[in-house]
């Protein structure tokens, strides 16, 4: 007997279908994947179900009683939680504050040390250790993930809803999680899973429905079906066209050394070098100093390093200066760092240019900056409806592809790429792949951060893995292999 | 943009005033109401300029007040010292020079925009006393310029409300046209996104008091010009006043959002509540009252819109 059951469900908004015909069936102690590309409609489900969104037909059945009203508290109080991609943490209180927050009465005094120890306990049950003392904004985002998971948890659940959870997650961290989500399966809890990642669908889940366009398309077993047929399914295009073909032969055997390297996580300063025309990937676990080193780099953090481009020096120096110098940043954090979200999509692409389409007096050449923002959304193929719509009426894959077009801008000779496809859908990946691929062969210096093993081999010439802020090891093309990455990247060798 | 106006609920605010006040009073269309009027809303106008760009970078400028009493102390002491022109040219530099401590404080020492400029409203409302010793002081008999900036008028517009006109178009150009304008934008929706993109924050944000104080000093002469002297006591509330054109105007208080033609909107709605009042004889009392009631409404039913 399903737990929760969804019919015919349609959602429009203001006149533009969201949802068309969907149908779902998720059983007590099962996980079940939702898969679809950006737009297939997942996240207007979720809030459907959720009770955020009001379906305009269809009917959802709960625990076999029809769900007539919904609304989040009336969801919450069935039973049904829902972790979104966007947090909803409070980041200036404590762990333990946000997981308790809202529960227990209003008017009652809070015991600190009841909530802080059963916050610990919580978290511990979990398999993780978080000091449930510490203010949320301190914590990386994978830890912010799980004290998410940790506040759903803290009250009674029977759906458990999680979107795209692996986005911020590492190889390590995502083991956990899978072990924590196989464990509720087992205490009899419905889950119901959103993510991009074949391979966690295909490791975790017992079913999954593909949706497209709005429409349930189909609903498989896991076990009866392979990655490619779920794409062809999702999309329509076989896996193995994802990654672009690799072209790499060290251009004219150029290099850029980087040396005595410090970061906020490294005890030793770090040396790197950097071929060009080649894509440098650096691997490791979340919190491992990945992100770090890119941040060093391009300035964020005082730094004694020296780095070497064609036999000159060059002086790390704020941000500003590193753009001046020709580097580039797509940072991990597209919606915070990346972009600026209420902004046009022209404004953005734009705003590391505004120098050069300007006069002397600072005004801006209102032509010549909608002929170059039009020319690099042509080049990127960036589906928009206008260049002044806000970045943030994009769709992830999008809004990535405008931060990457902001950085072509400037013609860089060094671009940093933080997680390049963390929350873009199959079909945008393939293209995001491409474009980065271009930069290297046309002699861009291509650092690369990425927690999707996949991507990390698929797309690198070359290998560094960091363990506790520093390189510990490096492989190239021909060795890559998972298992030895992972092995590097906890340690293990 | 036509779309814009039409969906903008400050333009229906203020086109209900105006014809609302011209039915209540004959007097209100009156030539001589209507210069009046420009005369009122210019000094305060200039000022709700600054607010809004401050605002539009997330920050705000509690200091303008005090800033308006002490340059009109400090040209009407300066008219009797030096030359009408040095005396001009030294009040603005004053006004400038204030603004840039605050910015100072604000984007180098990324002190709370809120406690930087209210320290330097204390301060500055202080020395505004002190230089004056209390008592208003009138100006030099070799103003006349001054007079003219607050008293003149060409074709029967108000000098006064000509430059606050012209001055309201240089920042509508600033910030559709030029870099500056485009920083301010982006820095007060996403500060670290805009430094991440190589642009200093730190001295757009400086830019943006500075501009607030050089509008504020520039206002405060067309205070002493209209009235002859410059007083320790005006300006008092002031800030409040020009944050409420700004809202009015529907900025965003959080920043990066807005728009200076409603500012100017905002500035003429807050002025017209005063002008028509005045012509209806309600007690000064009554008028704060109302107009307290009246910003609320305003905001309301631009919420409605939003």
């Amino acid at each position: 007997m399903p737990m929760l059951k969804l019919r015919h469900i349609k959602k429009y908004f203001a006149g533009v279908k969201a949802l068309e015909d969907v149908n779902l069936e998720v059983t007590s102690g099962e996980i079940h994947a939702l898969l679809g590309e950006n737009g297939a409609g997942k996240s207007t489900l979720m809030k459907v179900i959720s009770g955020a969104h009001l379906a305009d037909e269809g009917e959802i059945i709960f625990e076999n009683k029809p769900l007539l009203k919904t609304s989040p508290s009336i969801s919450k109080s069935l039973g049904i939680s829902i972790i979104y991609q966007e947090f909803s943490l409070v980041e200036d209180l404590s762990v333990a504050e946000n997981i308790y927050l809202g529960k227990g009465s209003s008017m009652k005094w809070l015991n600190w040390n009841h909530i802080n120890k059963s916050a610990e306990v919580l978290l511990h049950s979990l398999g993780f250790q978080i000091n449930v003392r510490q203010k949320v904004a301190k914590l990386s985002i994978a830890e912010q993930q799980i004290v998410e998971i940790a506040k759903a948890l803290s009250s009674d659940v029977k759906l458990l809803i999680l979107d795209e959870p692996s986005a911020v997650l590492g190889t390590a961290e995502l083991a956990k999680l899978f072990v924590l989500l196989r464990s509720l399966r087992d205490r009899g809890v419905a889950i119901i899973y959103i993510s991009h990642h074949l391979d966690e669908l295909l490791e975790l889940t017992d079913r999954i429905t593909v949706l497209k366009d709005g429409r349930s398309v189909e609903t498989v077993f896991t076990k009866d079906i392979s990655k490619d047929d779920l794409v062809t399914l999702m999309i329509g295009r076989s896996i193995s066209q994802m990654y672009p073909q690799k072209r790499y032969t060290a251009l004219d055997g150029k290099q850029i050394q980087i040396n005595n390297l410090q970061t906020v996580m490294s005890v030793e300063p770090i040396s790197l070098i950097l071929n060009k025309g080649e894509i440098l990937g650096i691997g490791g676990l979340v919190g491992a100093g990945r992100t770090e080193i890119l941040d060093s780099l391009f300035g964020n953090y005082n730094n004694r390093a020296e780095i070497i481009i064609d036999n000159k020096k060059m002086v790390l120096r704020h941000p500003k200066g590193m753009i001046e110098g020709g580097w580039g940043m797509v940072p991990e954090d597209r919606k915070r760092l990346g972009g600026i979200l209420p902004m046009s999509i022209k404004e953005n692409i734009s705003l590391t240019n505004l120098g050069k389409i300007s006069n002397r007096w600072g005004f801006i050449n209102l032509r010549k900056e909608k002929e170059i923002v039009l020319q690099l959304i042509q080049k990127l193929q960036i589906k928009i409806g206008s260049m002044d719509d806000p970045l943030a009426s994009l769709s992830g894959g999008n809004q990535q592809k405008v931060i990457l077009a902001k950085w072509l801008n400037v013609a860089p000779q060094v671009l940093l790429v933080d997680e390049p496809t963390r929350g873009v859908d199959v079909g945008a990946r393939a293209e995001i792949y491409t474009i980065i691929q271009e930069l290297a062969d046309q002699g861009v210096y291509i650092l690369m951060v990425s927690s999707d093993m996949d991507e990390l081999m698929g797309l690198s010439d070359r290998i560094v893995i960091v363990r506790k802020g520093q390189l510990i090891g490096e492989l190239q093309k021909s060795d890559f292999s998972e298992e030895i990455i992972l092995r590097m990247a906890l340690g293990a060798n | 943009m036509k779309e814009k106006l039409l969906k903008n609920n400050t333009l229906i605010i203020f086109l209900l005033l105006l014809i609302g006040s011209s039915l209540v009073s004959d007097s209100f269309l009156s030539g001589n109401n209507l210069q009046n009027l420009l005369r009122q809303v210019a000094p305060i106008g200039l000022v709700s300029i600054g607010m809004f760009l401050v605002i539009l970078t997330g920050g705000i400028d509690l200091s303008v007040g005090s800033i308006l009493a002490f340059i009109g102390v400090a040209f009407a002491i300066l008219s009797y010292e030096v030359y009408f022109a040095a005396a001009i040219a030294i009040v603005l530099l004053l006004g400038i020079g204030i603004g840039a401590i605050s910015g100072y404080l604000v984007a180098y020492q990324r002190m709370a925009p809120f406690i930087a400029t209210l320290a330097l409203m204390t301060i500055v409302r202080g020395a505004g006393f002190l230089a004056s010793k209390g008592a208003p002081i009138s100006v030099g008999e070799h103003s006349a310029a001054i007079m003219y900036l607050g008293t003149g008028s060409i074709f029967g517009i108000p000098v006064s409300a000509l430059l606050f006109f012209g001055l309201f178009i240089a920042v509508f150009v600033l910030l559709k046209y030029h870099v500056v304008g485009r920083h301010i934008i982006a820095i007060g929706s996403n500060e670290e996104a805009v430094r991440l993109s190589g642009i200093s924050v730190e001295r757009t944000k400086c830019l943006v008091y500075i501009i607030s104080g050089f509008l504020t000093a520039l206002a405060a002469l067309m205070v002493v010009g209209r009235t002859g002297v410059g007083s320790p006591n005006i300006g008092i509330g002031m800030e409040l006043d020009a944050i409420a054109a700004v809202v009015i105007g529907g900025t965003s208080l959080a920043g990066g959002r807005g728009s200076v033609f409603f500012t100017l909107l905002g500035v003429f709605i807050l002025g017209m509540i005063g002008n028509i009042m005045n012509l209806l004889d309600v007690t000064a009392y009554l008028q704060q009252l109302i107009k307290g009631i009246i910003i609320i409404l305003a905001v309301l039913f631009q919420k409605r819109s939003i």
